[in-house]
């Protein structure tokens, strides 16, 4: 699955550059690694178009029929097909300009996941110390889509692991009794606020610290919102075994994240010499491994913050 | 621990406003963080404290009109809901 990966540990000091120009991952199980979801569209034209033939042949000839009658009168009829064009312009303007404010088409690399890789992404959240290789795959300079990838961050773990936080949380609150409705909404909205202070923090020291990364805001939420999973874990084994379960899952999850942060990172933030492991000495190397270090620091914190008050 | 969204917006508000508020001949030029007095040599890679600088003086340049906006706004919300 990672025949480059394999050819670069044989020359690792060569690591650093051709690393982004890996031979393309192009395997006959590919339909198009350009593409990052399966083209459905010609099966449902198809069956679109099967559907609308009939149906159209059926129009003139029940014209006797008032239903039918008021929809043959010509002047509705323009009524009609104005209106279609008009909502087709309107979907058409809508579409242009959405792009400007939500960034929908790097959205939705995040989202190019399948079961796979979510499986594998978990067990590498839970258990990340024989992950050998953890460099993003690049393909003519875009980096690959998850679900080719397992080094590659998304969105759809973080995003239903929140609402799975939020859905234990109001499960942890109920089975104590502590439970009304508007407490999961401010469950939710604690938790988002604690993400947006450490996007912010972070992206303030990263500034401040002038390193030059492709680190994006998308993808340090990405990685900021991996936390959630252990937090799950945490929270359920306290609801199944008391607090020393929750101690005890936490405490692993904890640690797990923390060097999954810290291998993923390295790569990020620290320059390319030091992420092959050698130490680098001068004072912006070590400044940008204890940004890191922070940064991996402050997750199991956040974890535990944001989950003890559920397991009494 | 009620930590909302809205309260990260107030303090967010608050600290814009804190720096803000800092005058460049008044303050920062005494304590050695004036705009002027920043400047080192190209070429060279700007330290902790130039980038804090940097980002003291453009935040101040940007955010003044949009500042008075959103202040008055909060200061009309907050006076009718509490």
């Amino acid at each position: 699955m990672h025949p480059a990966g394999l050819a670069a540990a044989g020359t690792p000091r060569q690591r650093k550059w051709p690393s982004k120009r890996r031979t393309p991952v192009s395997q006959p199980g590919m339909a198009d690694p350009h593409q990052l979801f399966d083209d459905t569209s010609s099966a449902q034209s198809r069956g679109y178009g099967a559907q609308r033939a009939p149906s159209g042949l059926g129009y003139p000839a029940p014209s006797a029929s008032p239903q039918a009658a008021f929809l043959a009168d010509p002047v509705s009829n323009m009524a009609m097909a104005y209106g279609s064009s008009l909502a087709a312009q309107g979907k058409e303007l809508v579409d242009k300009n959405i792009d400007r404010f939500v960034p929908v088409t790097k959205l939705k690399y995040y989202f190019a996941v399948d079961t796979m890789y979510v499986g594998k992404k978990l067990g590498l959240l839970f258990f990340p110390y024989l992950h050998q290789d953890w460099e993003v795959q690049y393909q003519q300079d875009t980096p690959v889509a998850p679900r080719f990838d397992i080094n590659a961050p998304d969105l759809y773990i973080p995003a239903m692991a929140f609402i799975t936080y939020v859905l234990v949380a109001g499960l942890a609150l109920g089975t104590q009794d502590r439970f009304s409705p508007d407490l999961l909404g401010l469950q939710a909205s604690s938790a988002l606020a604690w993400l947006t202070l450490e996007v912010l923090a972070i992206l303030l020291s990263l500034y401040l610290v002038t390193v030059n990364t492709d680190l994006t805001t998308i993808d340090l939420v990405a990685f900021l919102g991996y936390k959630y999973v252990g937090m799950i874990g945490g929270v359920l084994m306290g609801l199944l075994f008391g607090k020393i379960g929750y101690y005890l899952v936490l405490g692993w999850c904890c640690v797990s994240i923390f060097v999954f942060m810290i291998r993923t990172l390295r790569l990020k933030i620290l320059a390319e010499a030091a992420a092959e492991g050698v130490p680098v000495r001068g004072a912006r190397n070590q400044l940008r491994m204890y940004l890191t270090m922070a940064v991996a620091a402050a997750q199991p914190l956040l974890m535990y913050w944001l989950t003890f008050h559920l397991v009494r | 621990m009620a930590f909302t969204l809205y309260l990260l917006l107030q303090a967010a508000l608050l600290c814009v406003n804190t720096i803000t508020v800092l005058h460049e001949e008044r303050f920062l030029k005494n304590i050695g963080w004036g705009a002027d007095q920043g400047i080192g040599g190209f070429g060279e890679e700007p330290g902790i404290k130039s980038q804090l600088m940097n980002l003291i003086r453009s935040v101040r340049t940007v955010m003044r009109v949009p500042l008075i906006i959103i202040n008055s706004i909060a200061i009309v919300l907050l006076l009718l809901f509490g």
